[in-house]
């Protein structure tokens, strides 16, 4: 039992930083990202063919990551978000057929194995807790940097590029400048968040990385508030539980196989989605804002 | 070699125009890229396979059964989802018709399995024309596309609701001032999308394999062949469909057969660098 709940602490540290990385892409930026699993399983196999192991490793899939979202996010620099997002498909779909098709590199569908663990020098016994504090450590890091940059005056014009991107640029604000370092610096995060879910599984292949990271991503950030990185990692927490707990409804309902429970299981997190979007667009906690009288009154002259 | 690939490139490319129809018309009326489009596809090939092999129906019945099912799913999507998101930015709508995606890709999923499903199709002996291969499948696909498509044009050009259609997608607050009902347009357009879907579903269906992915793999070519032709122009989505079934039957001429479904991707990234308002669309300055 103890094992089982490490084991889902830790897909929870993973969920949330994918989150984290949305959440600077979409609820920051404004910039919607339907290739996360493209990213994610970036992250992943970097670490698995790193020539170095731990955390040298993860710093590549991070550099990985950050160059991909940048490359996709300068194409479409000038264009309507929309275009960005449906690049990020393609760009999904190219990592996949690569990481299926280029088996000199990636070993195909069959994928890679011993993925060495950070945590590798522990008794064996301690391993899952410590990968546990790892990744925890790992997810509190980026969780004080993201929440500095969304305070700084980065965060802000980010949020004024995505509320009105016209009036931000007659600021003066370098509107795809902020939406490509956004765009990058969201990639690395989700990317560090696939290194670690290749250390931790220590095997990857190609079936691991499928819609079902993006959408539980998304449905995280929705639930959570765009734009709140702490709203986010309660919702990527609650909402992962919500789901992990249908797993015991296959003893309840006989007619519930694995694949329908899976699939069962995303269809609510569509719905959820969609729900929330029409209900409580801020989510479970807004995006935090100064209100004017928060500042200190203007005195008079 | 050529000539087959290029005559399968254009058959491909006339499937390709009627969910890239579908796709511009939803763009036009609605403002955001339904990214829920190749769910939707997956959807209509189930429908027409239960008709078919579940229930027994011949082939033609349950094309049309699927088509008329799909009009159904893509009104309840715009009624319970779409509508009441009209109002907020098109990104919201588009994660929505993301949402949407996993709901129509699953509850398909959850009634069907993931296994290989085909539809109940007698395998005939393709003819012979000039040294050209032709399956039955491949002239059934083009003729019936060629038949919607010249229907479209009527009815986008030459019917009260075509011409609804067009007013609310150039300006809808104008088109209002007419007395045209904005909601009951949209509806009738999402219902136009579904049935084309539902069609190129089951043309998709006639030769090859259904499982959950089936429009999700062609979502990718799709959407390159409504950027291509300029999101929003219907004769623009047509020829860019032309374009992408071209390319990607040609491509296998110089790439590894696997990489067929990057080709569209390619196309894309070319476009968005060179000329991001599509090759048929108007340049309009919004940033």
């Amino acid at each position: 039992m103890i094992a089982y709940l490490i084991t889902i602490a830790t897909l929870v540290a993973l969920a949330s930083l994918v989150g984290l990385g949305l959440n600077l892409q979409w609820g920051l930026a404004g910039l919607a990202n339907f290739g996360i699993a493209g990213f994610y399983a970036v992250g992943a196999y970097t670490v698995a063919l790193s020539p170095v192991p731990g955390v040298p490793a993860l710093g590549l899939a991070m550099l990985a990551c950050l160059g991909l979202g940048a490359l996709l996010a300068l194409l479409t620099a000038r264009l309507e978000a929309e275009y960005l997002a449906i690049i990020t498909i393609g760009f999904a779909e190219v990592v996949r057929l690569v990481s299926l098709n280029e088996g000199w590199l990636t070993n195909g569908a069959l994928g890679l194995a011993d993925v060495p663990s950070p945590v590798g020098f522990l008794p064996a016994g301690w391993q899952p807790l410590g990968f546990l504090g790892f990744a925890l450590g790992m997810l509190l890091a980026s969780f004080a940097v993201l929440e500095v940059l969304a305070r700084s005056p980065f965060g802000r014009a980010l949020r004024a590029v995505r509320d009105d991107d016209v009036v931000a640029a007659t600021l003066g604000k370098d509107v795809g400048g902020l939406r490509v370092r956004a765009f990058a610096l969201g990639g690395a995060v989700i990317g560090l968040a696939g290194g670690l879910h290749a250390q931790f599984l220590s095997y990857i292949d190609p079936s691991q990385f499928t819609s079902i990271v993006t959408a539980y991503a998304f449905m995280a950030v929705i639930a959570g508030g765009r734009g709140s990185n702490l709203g986010l990692i309660l919702g990527a927490g609650s909402i992962f539980l919500l789901l992990e707990s249908t797993r015991f409804l296959k003893d309840v309902i006989p007619l519930l196989d694995g694949t329908r429970l899976a699939a069962l299981r995303l269809m609510l997190v569509g719905a959820g989605i969609v729900l929330l979007l029409i209900l409580r667009p801020d989510g479970l906690m807004a995006e935090p804002r100064r209100l004017s009288r928060q500042l200190s009154p203007l005195k008079e002259p | 070699m050529p000539a087959q690939l290029a005559f399968s490139g254009l058959v491909t490319g006339l499937i390709l125009a009627l969910p890239a129809l579908a796709l511009t018309l939803t763009f036009g009326i609605a403002r955001f890229p339904n990214f829920a489009l190749g769910a939707m596809v997956t959807t209509g090939a189930y429908l027409a396979w239960a008709a078919n092999v579940l229930a027994g129906l011949p082939l033609l019945e349950a094309a049309v059964l699927a088509a008329l099912g799909l009009a159904l799913v893509a009104m309840a999507l715009d009624a319970c989802a779409f509508r009441w998101l009209r109002e907020r930015d098109g990104m919201t709508l588009m994660v929505a018709s993301i949402g949407l995606s996993f709901v129509l890709e699953n509850a398909c999923r959850f009634a069907f399995g993931n296994d290989a499903r085909s539809l109940a199709v007698e395998v005939a002996r393709p003819m012979r024309w000039h040294g050209l291969r032709i399956n039955h499948e491949q002239l059934t696909a083009a003729a019936t596309v060629l038949v919607l498509l010249v229907l479209m044009h009527l009815l986008l050009h030459h019917t009260r609701l075509g011409r609804a259609m067009r007013a609310v997608a150039d300006n809808a607050p104008l088109a209002a001032a007419r007395g045209i009902e904005r909601g009951r347009i949209v509806s009738l357009t999402w219902a136009i999308a579904g049935a084309l879907a539902g069609v190129a579903a089951v043309l998709i269906a006639l030769d090859r394999a259904i499982d959950p992915l089936l429009g999700w793999n062609f979502q990718i070519p799709v959407f390159a062949a409504a950027i291509l032709g300029g999101l929003g122009s219907p004769v623009g989505a047509v020829l860019g469909a032309l374009l992408i079934g071209l390319a990607e039957e040609l491509s296998a001429l110089v790439l590894p057969t696997q990489y067929r479904q990057a080709v569209g991707f390619g196309i894309i990234l070319l476009l968005l660098l060179l000329r991001p308002h599509g090759l048929f669309g108007r340049a309009v300055i919004r940033r």
